[in-house]
Parts: structure tokens; sequence; C-alpha cells
């Protein structure tokens, strides 16, 4: 186990080096706490957005290499933001969140062209580096 | 109309009449004297009398005066036969205005109004012709040529053969035509009446048509210049008919009082019989002889009126053309009757109908009020519901949003400073400084939260406390000039408290008010609720759930909660609710 963790620990923290990262959430608190933690550990946090359209412009604008979606959002939720960045054909990883769990959204998560899902109670800059490796 | 004037016209027709008769009598241009003396006096005094026996009836209608004016004017007529040449003209000139006034009459009865235009445009016409055009006709000829000893004629101004021989022939053609439209219009009225308006209808109808198609035909004869033979005949049996006309009235009149009495006993019978809902109303309307008869029923509660259904109506102002009559029973208001603005003249038969009918209405308004009430409850039940659902998906918004948000939050923040606690510990302290600030803001909104579920100190403590702590978190300051100390029962304890926490919201949202006064009053078995505010008023009761959901949360315990706000005057929601 402990192996493992040498292992993995510095191996995280040099793949996220640099990576740049749009946090899209409608709670402010949220994408403070969410900036903080991404950006100790490497992450570059390049914009964030409180709403879908503004993430789908930010996007555009920003070319980020990942989004951290929230699923819930005052107009078009996660789901809908991740299918229009994939018809749009930008490519950036992205990453649905939520407070909620996996199971209270049944097969969307599944179904959507979002790279996984992580709850928010789980929510780490590891978690993320392992969803988008 | 009243008495004296009643004994007036009576005086005037005998003294007239009596002068008439001279005048015939004497008349020596005049083949048939005495036969036209009693037709005149019959038919003037005849007029007259059932004139004013139909105008003490009814004497709202015009029918009675009509009939008085026709009288007078049959009389006017038999000054034709004088031998003094003023009053000859005088009779002469006026002897068809009696025509022009029985057109009227006829085209009018029983109602006393013309309803159709058609009927306006024929009396006028009548009018027109039997005055302006007579009195042309005699500016320019004298009618009377063809008579030796008649006298002459004193409006003749030049004679005008050729002029005068085209406007009678027009006058006559005119005349011809008024009667025939006259004659088809009374046959339609025949046509669409009911059995029994027909009752009432069928001697005046008779008589009447009768007349005008005997004036008619007598028209025509005088127009083609047949013999005058016929002509007299034909004049004769006009007279005859005229003369018999006001007592075809009286017994239109009688028959119309009667079949009142039959209605009143007949519904009376089926009153007796028990009626079903709504059939009432179909009893009502056959007494009335209104087929569109309508009742409403009173709600002391609602103070309005409702229908069988108990959904309310509008009856201040009544419909057009309707009247509203309102029946009691034992002195308190039990309903309305809601018919036809005609049945008016029949106020008495109104009445009537409604005292027979007022037990049954009785009756019939209890049950709309019940099934009013029960509209009523049942829809306050639905969205008492749907507010709870409402309810439960704003709380679940406000926890996702606000509590669960932060925690999330402090739970990202507090991994992050475990894993800097070594290498980094003056940014985990920070971390750990931002946890607690969000951990004691989220605690805050939970506390918020509960109490908008429901506040502890209200169970724990009662309204008095809990008032006080809903006036100083109020941005407005709030004036409680009397709570209460005592417990009440929790339903009532938290529909008074969330009156008045929804009022002061309000009050802090949208009033722009210096001050609140909150009283609380428990009297005769209710608790008194008073929100006022010294703001600029205009709130709309029916805009904003908020009161509305109030509204039925007291409605579920038998209150009421109203609100009065008038523009600039501030507002104040009082709420009842009855508490043993």
């Amino acid at each position: 186990v402990l192996a493992v963790w040498i292992w993995e620990e510095p191996w995280a923290r040099i793949t996220a080096m640099g990576t740049t990262v749009l946090i899209v959430d409608d709670h402010p608190s949220f994408r403070a706490s969410a900036r903080r933690m991404l950006e100790a550990h490497g992450y570059v946090v390049v914009g964030e957005a409180a709403d879908g359209s503004s993430a789908i412009a930010a996007v555009g604008e920003l070319q980020p290499e990942v989004v951290l979606l929230d699923i819930r959002l005052p107009d078009l939720d996660g789901f809908r933001v991740a299918e229009r960045l994939a018809v749009n054909g930008a490519s950036p990883a992205i990453v649905l969140t939520s407070s909620r769990d996996r199971s209270d959204f049944g097969y969307e998560i599944d179904a959507s062209p979002a790279h996984g899902f992580i709850p928010k109670s789980e929510l780490s800059a590891e978690a993320i580096t392992l969803l988008i490796r | 109309m009243t008495n004296p004037r009643r004994t007036l016209i009576g005086l005037a027709a005998v003294a007239i009449g009596v002068g008439t008769l001279l005048v015939v009598i004497n008349g020596e241009h005049n083949i048939h004297r005495g036969a036209y003396a009693a037709l005149a006096l019959g038919t003037g005094w005849g007029f007259i009398g059932t004139g004013l026996y139909a105008a003490s009836r009814r004497p709202r209608s015009n029918v009675g005066l009509l009939m008085i004016a026709v009288g007078f004017a049959g009389l006017l007529k038999a000054l034709a036969f004088s031998n003094d040449s003023v009053i000859f003209t005088i009779g002469s000139l006026g002897e068809l205005l009696i025509y022009a006034l029985l057109v009227h009459l006829l085209l009018s009865f029983p109602s006393g109004r013309l309803d159709s235009r058609l009927d306006r445009v024929l009396v006028a016409i009548a009018y027109f012709n039997s005055t302006v055009v007579q009195l042309a006709a005699f500016l320019l000829n004298d009618p009377q040529q063809g008579c030796v000893q008649c006298p002459a004629n004193p409006l003749l101004i030049d004679h005008a053969d050729t002029a005068a021989g085209v406007l009678s022939a027009v006058q006559l053609d005119i005349a011809i035509a008024v009667l025939g439209a006259v004659v088809a219009s009374l046959y339609r009225r025949w046509r669409d009446s009911s059995d029994s308006q027909r009752r009432s209808f069928a001697p005046v109808l008779a008589v009447g048509g009768l007349t005008f198609v005997l004036l008619m035909a007598s028209l025509i004869v005088e127009q083609a210049g047949l013999s005058s033979g016929i002509d007299d005949g034909l004049t004769l049996a006009l007279f005859g008919t005229l003369a018999c006309l006001p007592f075809a009235f009286l017994t239109g009149l009688l028959r119309f009082r009667f079949s009142q009495v039959e209605a009143v006993s007949s519904l009376v019978a089926r009153l007796g019989g028990g009626v079903g809902r709504g059939s009432l109303r179909d009893a009502l309307a056959e007494a009335l002889g209104d087929p569109e008869v309508e009742l409403a029923y009173w709600v002391p509660n609602l103070d309005a009126y409702v229908d069988s259904a108990g959904r309310p109506i509008q009856l201040d102002p009544a419909p057009k053309g309707k009247i509203a009559t309102v029946i009691e029973h034992e002195g308190r208001r039990v309903g309305a009757i809601v018919h036809d603005a005609e049945l008016a003249e029949e106020r008495d038969l109104v009445q009537a109908v409604g005292a027979t009918a007022a037990l049954t209405l009785e009756n019939e308004r209890l049950d709309a009020e019940l099934r009013a009430h029960v509209d009523e409850l049942r829809a306050s039940r639905a969205r008492i519901i749907t507010a709870g659902y409402a309810e439960r998906q704003r709380l679940e918004r406000d926890l996702h949003d606000g509590a669960q948000q932060r925690l999330m939050a402090l739970g990202i923040n507090l991994r992050l400073a475990r894993d800097l606690v070594t290498s980094d510990t003056q940014e985990a302290a920070a971390l750990l400084d931002a946890s607690l600030r969000e951990l004691t803001q989220a605690t805050r909104e939970l506390r918020e939260l509960a109490r908008g579920i429901h506040p502890a100190v209200l169970t724990d403590r009662g309204l008095d406390a809990a008032l006080n702590g809903l006036a100083g978190r109020s941005p407005v300051p709030v004036e409680l000039v009397q709570t209460l100390d005592e417990r009440l029962p929790s339903s009532v304890e938290s529909a008074v408290y969330f009156v008045v926490a929804e009022a002061l919201t309000n009050v802090a949202r949208y009033a722009k008010a210096q001050t609140v006064r909150v009283t609380v009053v428990r009297s005769n078995g209710q608790v008194d609720v008073q929100v006022s505010d010294d703001g600029v008023g205009g709130a709309d009761p029916a805009q904003g759930s908020g009161l509305r959901g109030l509204s039925d949360r007291v409605a579920a315990l038998d209150g009421r909660l109203d609100l009065t706000s008038p523009d600039g005057d501030g507002t104040t929601v009082r709420a009842s609710i009855p508490c043993g």
C-alpha cells in the first residue's frame, strides 16, 4: 500500500502540473475552495463561470484542457453544457460534479459525453487527475 | 296616476261625452245620427273607463294612458258631425288621430313599450300621416266637398285640386301600407306568444286586428272609389269593432290578473308536491312566463349571491335587460329572482311568486351554500397540498443551495488542509480559518431554515416570545401593541405566527413603511390578528402565493383573512381564527 502511495502521489503532481482548468459552478464559496485545491496541486485555473451559457463562452475563449462542471446550474444544466461543448468540437476533458450522488442522476451520467463524475463530497485534485488521465 | 287625477279625467270624459252627444244628435249632415252617437259614446267612454282601470292596476305602464287618449280621440272624431264650421273642422282634422293612437296602443300591448324598431317606425308614420299630412290636406282642399250640408273649411288657403288629390292619394296609400304592416306585426306577436300569454292577448289581438282589417278595407274601397253603400257598411262595422275594443282590452287585463292568481296557485300546488333541485327554477319560470328566469341564493358568509351550483353571481348591477327581485323569508334575505326587465310591471306577481317559493328557496339556498362551501373547501385543500409540495421543493433547494454547498466547500478545504498541514502550516491555518467561516455560515443558514419550517421558540415559549423574536428580526421597526401570554392550540399559534411573519416579510419587501403595528387579541372565542403598516399601500391580494397560502391555512381552521390596502394609505392584514 505504501509503495503504491509513494508511486502514485508524485505522478499525480507531475501530470497535473500546468494543466489549465475552467471551474463552472453557481456557488462562489465552492468555486473559491475548488480553485484553492486545484492550484495547490499544480493546476492552472484559467477562469470561472457561474452558469451554463457563460461556461460555453469561456471554453471558446480560454480553451481550457479541463472543465470542472457542476451539474445543477441556473440556466442550462451540466449535461446540456457537456453536450453543447461536444457538438461545438471543443474538446476539453469534462469532469461533472454535484453535491448529489451519482444515483440521483440515473443513466444520464453514463450517457453524457463528459469524462466522468465526481461527487463534491469526494472531490480532490487527485480524483480529477485520475479521471482525466 | 293619482286618484284626484283619475276623477278629473272621468269628469272631463263625462262632460265632453255629453257635448259630443249633443253635437252628433244635432248634426244635420249625417244619416246615421243615433247609431253614431251611441258608437261614439260607447267607444270614447269605453276606452276612457277601461284606460282608467288599467292605469290604476299598472301605474307604470303606458297602456292605461294610451287607452284614455284613444277614448278622447274617439270623442274628438265625433265632433266632425257638428254644424259649426270651427268645431266641424277640429273634428275632421282630428278624425284620424284615433287610428294612430290605436296602432300605438295595440303594438305596445301589454307592456306599454314599443319593443321593435319596426313597431316604432310604424307608430311614427301613423302619427305623421294623421296629423301633419292631414293638416296639409286641409290647407289645400275641402275634404268634405261632396257633402252638401257640411260647413265650410276655415283652414282652406287655396283650392289646389291636383296637389290636394295627390296628397290625399299618398295619405291613403301610406295608411293602407301602415295598417297592413301593423296587422302583420300583430300576427307575428300572436305566433310567438306562449299559451298563457295568448290567453290575455287573444281578445285584444282578435278585435284589434279585425278593426284594422276593416279600416284597411274601407280605405281600399275609398281609394278604388267603389259604391258608397259598401263604404257605409264597412264604416258601421268598423265603428262596431271600435266600440267592442275597450271591452276586449278589459277582458285581456282581467284574464291577465286571473292568470297571475292562477300562476301563484299552480306554483303552490307544484311546490306542495315537492320539487327536486333546479326544478324550483322551472316552476318559477312557468309561473312568471319568463323561460330565462334564474335563481340566486344568498350566502351570508360570503356576503354574495351564488347560483344553484354554488358559483358566485354578480347581481349589482343585474345583468343587462334583467332585474333582480330580492326574496325574504321570515325577515331574512334568502335569495333573488333574476327575471326579465319587462316583468318590472308585474312586481306584485314576482313578489307573490317569490313569497310562495320562499321556503323552498330557503332550503335550496342552504343546499347551494353548502355546495359553495364544499367547492371552496375542495379548492383550498388542493391548494394546501400543492403548497405543501412547493414548500418541500423550496426546502430541498434551500438546503442544496445553502448549507450543503457550504459543507461541500468545507470538505474540500479540510482535505486540502490535511494535505498541507506538515508542508505548509501557514496555508493550512488559512484554510482552517476559511473552513470555520463556512461552518458558521452553514450553521446560520440551517437555523434560518429550521425556523422557517417551524420556530422552536413558538413551541417552547409561545406566541408572545415568538412574535417578539419576529419583531426583533424585522428590518422595519415593529410595535407589538398587544400579544397573547396564554398558550393556544398549536395549530392556532402557528397560523397566527405565520400570518404575522408573512405580513412582516411583505412590509419589508414592498411597503416602504416607517413602522408596523402588530396586535393579537383573543375575544368572543376567536383570535384576531392585525398587522398594519404606514407604507405605500396598493397591495394586490390576488398577487403573491404567500398570502393565498396563508388564507388557505387560516380557512382550514375556519377562520378568515382580509387584506385592506388603499393606494398611498398603508396596508392592513387581518385574520380571525376561531379558538374555543
